[in-house]
């Protein structure tokens, strides 16, 4: 076998996203205040309750303690060095040539912007630093009963579903850093599906953060009333810089009786250098709440960026029969911390969840795997089957594996496996006898041990991910 | 110690300093003040855990009172055994302990010719100087600062060390046994194994006390496995309803040795424990097994780590535990492998019967692996008994009631087999049916 320890140097050219946008921006200055929310809110023309919303989240951020328990560590963030607003400039004279410009940015990035690229058969809501610049195919969505758009339109255009449902899955003090996306959060998407309608087009999101030290803090929120099915897409991607940013999203899904919602991620933000300089820290909370019977919501996840990688996308499964789903492949390469995993809090009886996790490290990285699975004494028949895999590719990474698991009712079963062990040697070797070269054996060998995850991806997106993680795998052997 | 350690003085109850100078006044020898003193500098400086601790969030520390018992002055070694038990006989060696003190029974001759050490600590800090300077605190700590540990290594009232020579083997194996009577009593034992090179031995523990007289036990075993011994630790709690035990025990096994080191918890209102286990040398081999069974309002909270030091290393690890009434089980585990301990073999499982609603088991296996190529996965599972299988059993004409014991009892086999003494495997088998 080659030396895998010293010749693991992936990906130092191939973080193709890691371009720059030249554009002019209207940002707010840094630093966090009172003044700053009152800002925020008023760039945005948010109405009064908004207003006092954000304020009492700031001021209950204020009394909150950053958490220091995942298995990551990093220097500590000052929150009044980052600004908290930065927008594309669009005075009158040169929108047309700003609005040229984002659309090259997202053509770049292969995010279809007009609708001529609506062959493809998705609705995009793209998230430019700290605003939507744009959303597709809104008109035929609309047609449909569909909601789908920025949630700051969603504050104006839909007050009343926006009122009733924010924060209701993540309350404001939930943790640190959903306080403080509550108190600053600028873009992010809204989805309403109405009853009954399988909405027939995918829904994207793509978030890109350009501007130097600015935060990313987007909120969506994701209503899927009953019988219903939507299935909605995120990617993420940022500029290669030295200094690193702070992403800390909020987001909630509601699914009513009987409504499905699929919520896939593929994270691609930028994960620094080799010496671990720069990257994005991905601090999110992202919580589904089953609440009426026979709901499902299925989070898929691929995590192959961002310096540090901490979240736990969970399932609060409250109706009869409600369904949770997990699937994840966090790939960890260079100085990369992932601290990932789910929660799958089981209220209701007959209620089911499945986690499927896939860890792969190389170079210096962590990868850690944490995960909740709790019984409440209601949830009479839960059931829940849990597999976590951790590939070892290279000896100075480290994988680590915290589940959690608690019962209290005598009719639930629950099961869980984990395995940490290094790329099998007998299936390389198998694969190099019939002639193909180490790379491709290892490319073909992580594919399979992440096949589970990636066909739970919408068809176009898995695509992609294989052809990501193949890309992220060159040079980490031979 | 230095200042700022001394200024942060965290005591326990009436464990305090001056409680120490009482105890470390009292014509101790010299290697063992010593071995106080640094822990007695240890546990005051550290903070008393709470429950904001991760590893104490499932157990208050707070229900472990220790301020209601009264510590027991360093036992005195007594000419007559301390009560009498049939199964005495399948033993070599039998030291039998109680409030008023403790005795040494010298079965089969062994310890008189000389074959094995068994006595107490400070005896044998007379007599084996070097070996109690090595193994008492030594390397076996794993873990460093621990609250309980340096309480015991400041206050233990009972210490007793074994050490077998070199490929020396004890057939029959060593008992000890300890057996509370009194209410309010604080026993703080202090076990120390050293099986040297290619020697052999088994060694049980027992605890027991009645359900009206409360007691607590915080004890600390060190256990030493060195090239190519064997040892076989079997510990059986019976603590009585109303009493508390807290248990940190660490072993530490060398190369081509092999420990086998099974726990069975079946006592006490709530227990606290850490078994940790260190395969320290390439081909040693760890094989950790353990029971549990929590009624009525019982607490059972265990945690174990493999900890893979070097290549080439081998654990097993299999705990399997029932809850039933309004009984808590919580059971964490952790295989460890360090930066280069490659070809490491770890396996970790933990199966739970939750046996009615109100009970509650918690389990959390974790894996945290430095190294790449290895073999590392643990499993766990909840779930009640197979209804399939209760349906067969009544079909064939066994009650409810009959099944369900059958069931669990099977359940359990798989660890109670793993016992070599046919008394201790029924002993267990009726503690649990009893429960059941």
């Amino acid at each position: 076998m080659p030396n895998l320890e010293t010749d693991s140097k992936l990906v130092t050219d191939e973080y193709k996203y890691g371009f720059e946008t030249l554009i002019q921006s209207d940002a707010l200055p840094k630093g966090l205040n009172e003044d700053t929310i009152r800002a925020i809110s008023a760039k945005k023309n948010e109405p009064q309750w908004m207003t006092d919303w954000r304020l009492k989240a700031y001021r209950r951020w204020q009394k909150m303690k950053e958490p220091r328990w995942a298995d990551v560590t990093y220097p500590p963030i000052d929150y009044q060095d980052i600004c908290y607003y930065s927008a594309p400039k669009r005075d009158g004279a040169n929108a047309e040539a700003i609005d040229e410009e984002m659309a090259r940015t997202f053509e770049r990035l292969g995010v279809p912007l007009h609708e001529r690229n609506a062959l493809a058969g998705v609705a995009v809501d793209a998230v430019f630093d700290s605003v939507s610049v744009a959303t597709t195919q809104k008109e035929k969505l609309a047609e449909m009963g569909v909601i789908f758009c920025s949630i700051t339109e969603a504050i104006h255009q839909h007050p009343e579903l926006v009122q009733k449902y924010l924060s209701s899955v993540v309350p404001v003090g939930d943790n640190f850093f959903a306080a403080l996306n509550s108190a600053v959060f600028t873009d992010g998407s809204f989805v309403y599906v109405p009853k009954g309608l399988r909405c027939p087009i995918e829904l994207s999101t793509y978030f890109r953060i350009n501007a130097v030290d600015t935060g990313q803090f987007e909120r969506t929120l994701i209503i899927a009333d009953e019988g219903s099915y939507v299935s909605y897409i995120e990617g993420c991607t940022a500029p290669s810089r030295d200094r690193n940013q702070l992403h800390a999203a909020v987001v909630e899904l509601i699914a009513l009786e009987g409504a499905e919602i699929k919520y896939s991620t593929v994270q691609n933000w930028y994960a620094g250098d080799d010496e671990g300089r720069g990257g994005i820290y991905n601090f999110v909370t992202k919580r589904g709440h089953c609440r009426g019977r026979k709901s499902k919501i299925s989070w898929t996840q691929v995590e192959v960026g961002s310096a540090i990688t901490w979240k736990y996308p969970s399932v609060i499964l409250e109706g009869d029969h409600s369904v949770g789903e997990f699937y994840s492949v966090a790939f960890t390469n260079k100085k990369m911390q992932a601290d990932t995993g789910t929660k799958m809090i089981h209220v209701g009886a007959n209620t089911r969840s499945t986690i499927v996790s896939k860890g792969i490290s190389a170079g210096h990285s962590r990868n850690s795997y944490r995960g909740l699975v709790q019984i409440l004494p209601s949830a009479a028949n839960a059931r829940n089957h849990t597999q976590c895999d951790s590939m070892l590719i290279g000896s100075t990474c480290s994988a680590n594996t915290y589940p959690v698991i608690e019962c209290e009712n005598e009719t639930a079963i629950t099961e869980h496996e984990a395995t940490t062990s290094k790329i099998s040697e007998e299936q390389m070797f198998y694969i190099m006898s019939r002639g193909i070269d180490e790379e491709s054996a290892t490319s073909l060998v992580v594919n399979g041990f992440c096949r589970d995850v990636f066909k739970e991806l919408p068809m176009e997106f898995s695509v992609e991910a294989i052809k990501l993680l193949e890309i992220k795998l060159e040079h980490s052997v031979g | 110690m230095t200042q700022s350690l001394q200024l942060s003085d965290v005591f326990v109850a009436a464990l305090d300093a001056a409680r120490f100078q009482d105890l470390e006044t009292s014509g101790v020898t010299p290697l063992i003040r010593e071995k106080r003193k640094a822990a007695f500098a240890a546990y005051r400086a550290l903070p008393m855990p709470t429950v904001r601790d991760e590893e104490w969030r499932r157990t208050d520390p707070d229900q472990f009172r220790i301020a209601d018992f009264q510590w027991l002055p360093v036992l005195a070694s007594k000419t007559a055994p301390v009560g009498e038990h049939d199964f005495d006989a399948s033993f070599d060696v039998v030291v039998s302990v109680n409030e008023d003190g403790y005795h040494i029974a010298d079965r089969s001759g062994l310890l008189a010719a000389g074959k094995v050490v068994v006595c107490d600590l400070e005896t044998a800090a007379r007599d084996h100087a070097s070996l109690v300077a090595e193994h008492v605190q030594g390397a076996a700590l794993m873990e460093g600062d621990r609250k309980f540990t340096a309480l015991n290594g400041a206050f233990w009232n009972f210490g007793l060390f074994i050490h077998v020579p070199r490929k020396v083997e004890i057939p029959n194996g060593i008992l000890v046994r300890y057996q509370l009577g009194r209410a309010g009593s604080l026993l703080v034992p202090k076990l120390v194994v050293v099986a040297d090179e290619g020697s052999s031995v088994k060694v049980v523990e027992m605890y027991e006390s009645g359900d009206d007289a409360p007691a607590l036990c915080i004890g600390v075993r060190e256990l030493y496995v060195e090239q190519a011994a064997r040892l076989q630790l079997f510990a059986l709690q019976e603590w009585g309803r109303t009493s508390f035990h807290i248990g940190e025990d660490w072993s530490r096994v060398g190369r081509d040795a092999q420990i086998d080191w099974v726990t069975l918890t079946l006592g006490s209102q709530a227990s606290k424990m850490t078994m940790g286990c260190d395969v320290s040398a390439p081909n040693s081999n760890a094989y950790l097994s353990g029971l549990f069974f929590a009624d009525r309002d019982q607490h059972v909270d265990q945690r174990t780590l493999q900890q893979h030091s070097a290549p080439n290393t081998y654990s097993n690890l299999l705990y399997k535990g029932a809850v039933k009434d309004k009984g808590h089980s919580v059971y964490q585990g952790i295989i460890g492998a360090s930066p280069g301990a490659i070809k490491v073999d770890a396996y970790q499982m933990n199966n739970n019967l939750v046996l009615n609603n109100g009970a509650k088991a918690d389990s959390l296996p974790g894996l945290k692996i430095d190294a790449d190529d290895l073999k590392c996965s643990h499993g766990s599972t909840m779930g009640n008994l197979d209804p399939d299988q209760l349906f067969y059993l009544k079909s064939r004409g066994l009650s409810e009631v009959e099944a369900r014991r059958m069931l669990v009892l099977a359940f359990f086999e798989e660890v109670i087999t793993k016992i070599p003494y046919a008394f201790l495997q029924e002993r267990v088998r009726e503690d649990v049916n009893r429960k059941i």
